[in-house]
């Protein structure tokens, strides 16, 4: 077995990378595909055994960014210390180039919801998300990107638009946005938004990763569509459209193909970050982000 | 206007029990049920999948159906407790034990608590197991009050039913040998653990499995062995060490002398 290639918290670089799920560990171990980084949910590797071993051999190879989904930066009555521990100890082991959470929660009463669900959009969620950005950079000692959600409802006392609030959460903590621009779409149809005008606001040296994943489309009892974020397809064209507007305001920036649901041969998800990378190839070149690649 | 507390609060209610009028008072406008029913159904669908890929054998033994309606009763009653979905479950078999459409089904509960041990040592934290050398220090009389920290990935478990034959036959789909089960063979002492192959479970003997039981609970070697007669300690100990079923060791303190000028 060769040496590590890749260094400790090896930065991930301004290019495509992809989601890795457990169905595709054996492939990527076998094939070492030409991705130039992967994210992991980092929930799934809380525990000890096999999918830590995989990991740990896949990392040799290529840089992991670890993106969690339960650390419930919304929740009013705090976030679990075990869990930011549990988190601690996984980027210990995995020492991963990012690390990214939720503009979300899913933890109230100490009952865990298995869902990201929506903030209304208020000074006082702001405060709660602020604070709880804070205590976990200063806990991991290190700077987390905040991914935007992806809702279906809206709440009646919400007063600040969703990209202010994302702005103003990177503002007040110093943190990264993860900018998901398939999130923007869904969102932006569910609630009559306009999706370039929430790229347009993000402040753009904050944008520290995009995602990008398949939606599909529901029509509900009252005839109305609705957009669902169920991660189980390709890439949309709008999406597409969407992001390369987003690089051409954000710059080259690190950009994960997610898939989640009906996950489909290894293939199929490097054909999209192959997609990805050619677009990253045609935008401005003189962003920061740029640089770092 | 609802506090940030109070409106989760309410969507918990929306989504563990249906009760969606707080929080369908909440949001902006009039908001059709089946927007907030997404949310229902992706909470019970994550946790029912959780579910199925930790107890796939007791899945078999009901069906998809019956599995999924009683994964919907359980998750609405007993939500997980923590972010870390490998921890969710533990509380399903004894769910299925007192769940009044299950009861026919004698040995599901047993199924399901084996399948619960399999997904514990699956998932149990690595931990270098204790090697033989390090116990070389230990004088030969001291050695009977070694204590052991068994590996995390160690389960012992005392079924009424042969549960392990059953799962191993579904597992292998193998209906020769689950036409032979016999029920009333009486209890079974299995223990479940972690190799570098894989997870093994295995059947031991009453005594075997009483002594690594004890072991496990922190028992000295001579404790463990009080009640346990014609048993090759020795072998046991030296399969247990091999096969790294501990993880760390300390020894209680001798008995006690008494020295009268001590007591105050």
């Amino acid at each position: 077995m060769p040496g590590p290639n890749v260094s400790a918290a090896d930065p991930i670089p301004a290019r495509a990378g992809i989601g890795l799920r457990f169905q595709h560990h054996q492939a990527v171990l076998d094939t070492v595909p030409d991705v130039a980084w992967m994210e992991v949910h980092t929930e799934n590797y809380m525990g000890g055994g096999t999918p830590l071993r995989y990991l740990d051999a896949i990392r040799r190879n290529t840089p992991i960014s670890l993106h969690g989904v339960g650390l419930s930066l919304g929740s009013a009555e705090g976030i679990d210390p075990a869990h930011l521990e549990r988190i601690q100890k996984v980027a210990e082991r995995v020492e991963p180039g990012l690390m990214s959470e939720h503009i979300a929660w899913n933890v109230v009463d100490g009952t865990y919801l298995a869902d990201l669900l929506p903030l209304p959009m208020t000074e006082e969620a702001l405060e709660v998300v602020c604070r709880h950005v804070d205590q976990t950079q200063s806990y991991l000692k290190r700077r987390i990107l905040v991914e935007n959600p992806s809702t279906y409802i809206a709440f009646g006392n919400s007063i600040i638009p969703e990209w202010e609030f994302m702005a103003a959460v990177a503002a007040r903590t110093g943190c990264g946005i993860l900018c998901d621009v398939n999130n923007i779409c869904v969102s932006a149809h569910n609630h009559g938004w306009d999706a370039l005008a929430y790229i347009a606001a993000l402040p753009p040296e904050a944008v520290g990763e995009i995602h990008l994943a398949g939606h599909s489309v529901k029509t509900l009892a009252d005839g109305t569509l609705l957009r669902i974020d169920d991660h189980g397809s390709r890439v949309s064209d709008e999406v597409w459209s969407l992001y390369r507007q987003a690089i051409a305001r954000f710059g080259a920036v690190p950009t994960l193909i997610e898939w989640d649901n009906e996950v489909p041969p290894l293939e199929v998800l490097l054909d999209e970050a192959f997609h990805a990378d050619h677009l990253i190839g045609k935008s401005p070149k003189d962003s920061a982000h740029a640089d770092a690649a | 206007m609802p506090t940030l507390l109070k409106m989760q609060e309410a969507m918990q209610a929306s989504l563990l029990h249906r009760d969606s009028q707080t929080v369908s008072a909440m949001l902006a406008g009039h908001v059709p049920a089946d927007r907030l029913d997404i949310y229902r159904n992706t909470f019970i669908l994550t946790l029912t999948k959780t579910l199925r890929l930790c107890f796939p054998v007791t899945q078999k033994l009901v069906g998809e159906e019956f599995f999924a309606g009683a994964a919907q009763i359980f998750v609405g009653e007993r939500p997980p407790r923590a972010a870390w979905l490998d921890l969710y479950g533990d509380e399903f078999p004894e769910f299925l034990r007192s769940f009044p459409p299950a009861t026919s089904i004698a040995y599901l509960g047993d199924v399901a608590e084996l399948e619960w041990a399999v997904n514990s040592a699956l998932h149990a934290a690595d931990v270098a197991p204790l090697e033989v050398v390090e116990l070389g220090a230990i004088e030969a009389e001291d050695q009977a009050r070694i204590c052991f920290v068994p590996h995390p990935s160690v389960r012992l478990l005392r079924l009424d039913y042969p549960a392990d034959v059953i799962w191993r036959a579904i597992l292998a789909s193998d209906d020769d040998a689950l036409g032979k089960v016999d029920l009333g063979r009486g209890p079974r002492n299995v223990m479940v653990e972690r190799r570098l192959t894989g997870v093994e479970v295995e059947c031991l003997d009453q005594q075997a499995w009483s002594f690594l039981a004890k072991l496990c609970d922190g028992s000295s070697i001579e404790a463990a062995l009080v009640d346990i007669s014609e048993f090759d300690y020795v072998a046991a100990l030296a399969e247990h060490l091999a096969l790294g079923r501990f993880a760390s060791f300390s020894l209680v303190p001798p008995p006690m002398a008494i020295d009268p000028g001590k007591i105050i």
